[in-house]
């Protein structure tokens, strides 16, 4: 652990927070030297593609962010619902919103729009297809995650943003978020707070529901339908439990927290062995319950992470992803109420760093009676909180980084599709260890764009 | 899908017919209610007139031949071209609050009006807004009128305006929780041909909502 006084890693709290703000893109920090945008008003111009569940989350986060620096001008999605929807929710700020119905028929619009940026919200196996088009077209690009339904389509990304020089940033959220920017730059790396991170687990638990269904009579057009990849209703409202369009569940909340897990180690795994099944739900295609053991080698040494997604309990402790160390140990999440750290008791003092407002100590609970003691049990953790709550939607500090680096060439993404396409390898073979029921080896060329 | 297309025909074609013990050559009105199928994450409601979560319906007696005189009747609205739904879903008996089954209007101040046909004696009114997240719409006012323009001859059966706001005058009624079972209004057997519902948004957006209204009355 670091000395706080140390005069290189002596920082107030105004120091500290002004850090987080660099780490998470500038945002706090007005920009000097700003980009000229295509429209008039100097806003970005933006299109969202995809309004379903996602494109809809993306679009309330968007719409508390203060001051805008863009407009919204367009939306395309294959579902007149959808569309009625955006409609709706844009009714006050963007009451001239065009509205599309193909992605081709939105990227032919994009001069007659003035289209700078797009939003992509798009079922998975759609990712690449669409980016690669709004790349190759000029514009910038947020996609959701996963990147990609297979790691070529999501090498393609990256090959493409290269290419043409636009932002492509990927929707890891909580690579901007401020509490795990906090956590990530001045606890972990600055404070050295949890010593050597041995272990890592994480989950994601969702109760059991059954298929979403609407009312037939605003289904999609069959013929539009199987034109888009999509051989039902059925499979355009669930797409994430079908093979050929999503990962599965482990794709879709697992690599939220397993690009956590890369990042918080500054590593990327060499292994993975994982279990999973249809356990609940023998008529879907994917995986319902996947558990995945990773091995790391940090670079302070091997470490190894667990990680669960199981889609048929909301039992379990809630979400998170949750760091021992030799000093202490460090639960993340984007629930404030599941964010906690523990000190060892034969760790240094926390007691400056919480004095400079870094972590603060929780108030000690009492003593629980308990009439028979393992002799052998490790005396229990003080418990400390991360004083640092983000006030916005969770999706709100990412997209504001993707038009801060918009606006400002200094501004790096927080989740750029080269950086997001190496952590994301590690959830892409997760499948396949199931499927292998054996431990699968990393090499080199998996990482390589 | 297909099961519960057919749950929700049964559902719709229970709902017109009133049935209870006799009583004073009248009966009890009882309506059929959608299952319940809260989804949406609960949004505080904090309206100083609500009222108390399970306040009992009031019971209403209705004569002989009373039916749902709203089924397949023409609906329309102060907002010509909703952007969700059509203004068709609320008389087609279909109560369920999920996508494809409600109607959205424009925010502010709207109304639907429903045309009988024909001068009716309407004993109750009953309406679902949304009813897949717990909230209270703003502003419900109904009223009964022979004209269509509501100009004249206006009889107001509910009003939970409590400050005005709409500007119909100041309403002495309670703001309530949207649920499955809806909220069943007590017509006094009022007079008229057409029925007319005015919404000011409600407690999670600005937007107006319907999925269904129940019009039960003589003719």
């Amino acid at each position: 652990m670091n000395n706080p006084s140390d005069s290189t890693t002596s920082v107030g709290r105004r120091q500290f927070l002004k850090t987080s703000a660099l780490a998470s893109g500038g945002i706090l920090l007005a920009p000097s030297i700003m980009k000229a945008q295509s429209s008039p008003n100097g806003k970005i111009n933006l299109a969202i593609l995809g309004y379903g569940k996602q494109g809809e989350v993306l679009t309330t986060s968007m719409l508390e962010i203060e001051n805008p620096p863009f407009h919204i001008v367009a939306v395309c999605d294959i579902w007149k619902n959808s569309i009625g929807k955006c409609r709706s929710a844009l009714r006050k700020v963007s009451p001239e919103l065009k509205w599309y119905f193909d992605c081709e028929e939105l990227i032919a619009a994009k001069d007659e729009l003035d289209l700078d940026a797009v939003i992509i919200a798009t079922p998975d196996f759609w990712h690449a297809r669409h980016t690669n088009a709004c790349l190759k077209a000029g514009l910038h690009v947020y996609c959701e995650k996963m990147m990609a339904k297979t790691p070529d389509e999501a090498r393609s990304m990256v090959h493409t943003a290269k290419e043409t020089g636009q932002l492509l940033q990927i929707g890891h959220q909580r690579r901007s978020n401020p509490r795990y920017l906090h956590a990530y730059y001045n606890l972990t790396k600055r404070a050295e707070l949890m010593g050597r991170f041995t272990t890592a687990n994480g989950q994601w638990n969702r109760s059991a529901k059954p298929f979403r269904e609407v009312n037939p009579r605003i289904a999609v057009e069959q013929d539009v339908l199987e034109k888009n990849g999509f051989e039902n209703m059925e499979q355009f409202l669930n797409w994430r439990w079908f093979r050929d369009l999503s990962g599965g569940p482990i794709s879709d909340l697992g690599s939220h927290q397993i690009d956590i897990f890369n990042w918080f180690f500054d590593a990327l795994p060499k292994s993975v062995m994982a279990s999973g099944g249809h356990d609940y739900y023998p008529d879907r295609q994917w995986y319902d319950n996947v558990m995945a053991i990773y091995e790391y080698d940090t670079p302070n040494g091997p470490a190894r992470a667990f990680y669960q997604t199981l889609a048929t309990t909301g039992a379990g402790g809630g979400y998170y992803e949750y760091f021992m160390g030799d000093q202490g140990a460090l639960r993340m999440s984007e629930n404030p109420a599941f964010t906690k750290m523990y000190r060892e008791a034969s760790a240094p003092s926390w007691d400056d760093w919480a004095s400079k407002g870094f972590i603060r100590k929780e108030e000690a609970a009492e003593a629980k009676v308990q009439t028979k003691v393992d002799v052998r049990e490790s005396a229990p953790p003080d418990a400390y909180e991360i004083p640092i709550v983000l006030d916005k939607k969770p999706h709100t500090p990412h997209l504001e980084n993707f038009f801060a680096a918009i606006k400002d060439s200094n501004v790096k993404l927080n989740s750029d599709g080269e950086h997001t396409f190496k952590s994301e390898m590690a959830i892409f073979r997760v499948n396949e260890a199931v499927a292998a029921r054996k431990t699968l080896e990393f090499t080199k060329e998996d990482f390589e764009v | 899908m297909t099961k519960k297309l057919i749950s929700i025909i049964a559902v719709a074609a229970l709902s017109v017919s009133a049935f209870a013990a006799h009583h004073g050559g009248k009966k009890a009105l009882e309506i059929e209610f959608p299952p319940p199928f809260l989804i949406g994450t609960p949004v505080q409601v904090n309206l100083p007139h609500l009222e108390a979560p399970g306040t009992p319906r009031p019971t209403i007696m209705v004569p002989e031949g009373t039916t749902n005189l709203a089924d397949g009747k023409e609906v329309t609205s102060s907002d010509d071209f909703p952007i969700i739904g059509g203004l068709d879903y609320i008389t087609d008996g279909d109560k369920e609050s999920e996508e494809g089954y409600f109607v959205e209007l424009a925010p502010g101040t709207q109304w639907i009006q429903l045309d009988l046909e024909s001068t009716s004696t309407i004993y109750g009114v009953a309406i679902w807004h949304f009813h897949t997240q717990k909230r209270a719409y703003h502003d419900v006012i109904v009223q009964i009128s022979d004209d269509d323009s509501f100009e004249s001859g206006v009889t107001t059966v509910f009003n939970n305006d409590h400050d005005n706001s709409s500007g119909f005058g100041k309403g002495t009624d309670k703001a309530y929780l949207e649920t499955n079972e809806g909220k069943l209004v007590d017509a006094k057997a009022s007079k008229g041909r057409y029925v007319r519902i005015y919404g000011a948004g409600n407690t999670s957006n600005e937007m107006n909502h319907f999925v269904e209204v129940e019009v039960f009355g003589t003719q």
